[in-house]
């Protein structure tokens, strides 16, 4: 399963809602798709989530979508126990799990998930109930589709294959810098609000 | 969404309860609590320290500020830069040890112009009188300049409110963080075990 057509079908059902993408060719395949103004792209890992949750709780009348990679919450899992405590139903995290940081070097160094460990436990056993791990396209479409039609928080682990990595090594641009993004979609995110004032 | 039902479950007064043997100033926790509400900060997260306990007790037993307990600082100030950048106005409390964690987050939030308050107990120079507080004591400061991130210690408990209330205004007009360090004689009973 390659990551860009998964990433494609959560594009096509975003709407606009807020979401936060760690380092990776995700980034580019969102940004393709359709760029939003309530997008942080790139954010450092380990805290695509953990800002994702502060946006859940922050404004539980929106969707918020947390796009991770392996490597960037295997640097971060305490998050996990964090989520299951508050239990934000408006929160939607998709992992991209190729076994590798691909995004380095020769892209060859495993991560951890490469030996077996198992991140849809890993949420499971920090409380998490709505957890799936998804091996192929129509098994990935139908958990997204499911995890923005039904209540959340959802952890949606799809394990991808590495064949994108030549993809991340060519150019790309996004559509916006960092230092942009902050002031964009806090913007983005008051006028929304006082709108429905 | 589910509840934080044991941060929302009513608790007596915290101050001057003596919890771990601690006694807090009643008028610097109402202080806190007072600049936070002028300030309109309506997002708090807190990794527990013995030292801002009872400040992060008093606001979640008054209410109105929503008040979430995170699994490490550097995840706590990611939730509350989330906070802001959908409208809220955050605050982050923790131990001076947690801003050690937390340099790269506090950059990418200068750097993407995503700002919140950091309450951060221990100073390097005030009060610090336990070897186990050694490396606490030498990180906080030291990484708030190395970000240039403004900031200011508190040394009277009278000063709390005001602080809080200008701090807010530079986090906003600047889009910086903002760090209040806390030492221990501004929120403790004097003589008592801190």
């Amino acid at each position: 399963m390659n990551r860009t057509d998964v990433l494609r079908h959560i594009a096509s059902l975003r709407n606009g809602d807020p979401m936060i993408i760690s380092p990776g060719l995700a980034n580019y395949a969102i940004a393709e798709a359709k760029d939003e103004p309530l997008t942080i792209y790139n954010m450092d890992m380990p805290y695509a989530t953990p800002m994702a949750l502060g946006m859940a709780l922050g404004w539980p009348e929106r969707r918020v979508i947390s796009i991770e990679g392996d490597g960037s919450l295997l640097a971060g899992p305490g998050v996990l126990a964090t989520i299951a405590r508050y239990q934000p139903e408006n929160l939607l995290i998709f992992v991209f799990d190729n076994g590798a940081y691909l995004t380095t070097g020769s892209g060859k160094a495993p991560t951890a998930t490469a030996f077996g460990t198992d991140i849809e436990q890993w949420g499971r056993a920090a409380g998490l109930q709505n957890t799936r791990t998804v091996h192929d396209l129509e098994a990935a479409k139908s958990a997204v589709s499911a995890a923005f039609s039904e209540p959340g928080p959802w952890l949606v682990v799809a394990k991808v294959d590495k064949q994108d990595r030549p993809a991340e090594r060519g150019p790309h641009s996004l559509p916006m810098y960092v230092y942009e993004a902050g002031l964009v979609f806090h913007r983005a995110a008051l006028q929304e609000r006082s709108a429905k004032k | 969404m589910g509840e934080p039902q044991e941060l929302n479950t009513p608790q007596p007064s915290v101050a001057n309860t003596g919890k771990a043997g601690v006694r807090y100033r009643q008028e610097a926790l109402e202080s806190f609590h007072e600049g936070f509400r002028e300030a309109g900060i309506d997002f708090a997260v807190f990794l527990p320290d013995s030292m801002l306990d009872g400040v992060e007790q008093l606001i979640i037993e008054r209410g109105g500020i929503d008040t979430y307990q995170c699994s490490r600082e550097d995840e706590g100030i990611a939730m509350a830069m989330g906070a802001f950048l959908v409208g809220k106005r955050p605050v982050a409390l923790m131990e001076g040890s947690g801003i050690g964690m937390s340099a790269l987050i506090l950059a990418r939030g200068i750097v993407q112009k995503t700002p919140m308050m950091l309450i951060i107990s221990h100073n390097s120079a005030l009060g610090e009188r336990y070897d186990y507080h050694g490396a606490t004591r030498l990180v906080a400061e030291p990484v708030l300049r190395a970000l240039d991130i403004p900031h200011h210690v508190l040394f009277d408990p009278g000063d709390i409110r005001r602080v809080i209330v200008e701090a807010q205004a530079t986090i906003e007009g600047q889009r910086l963080p903002f760090g209040v360090l806390v030492p221990s004689h501004v929120i403790r009973e004097i003589g008592e075990d801190r």
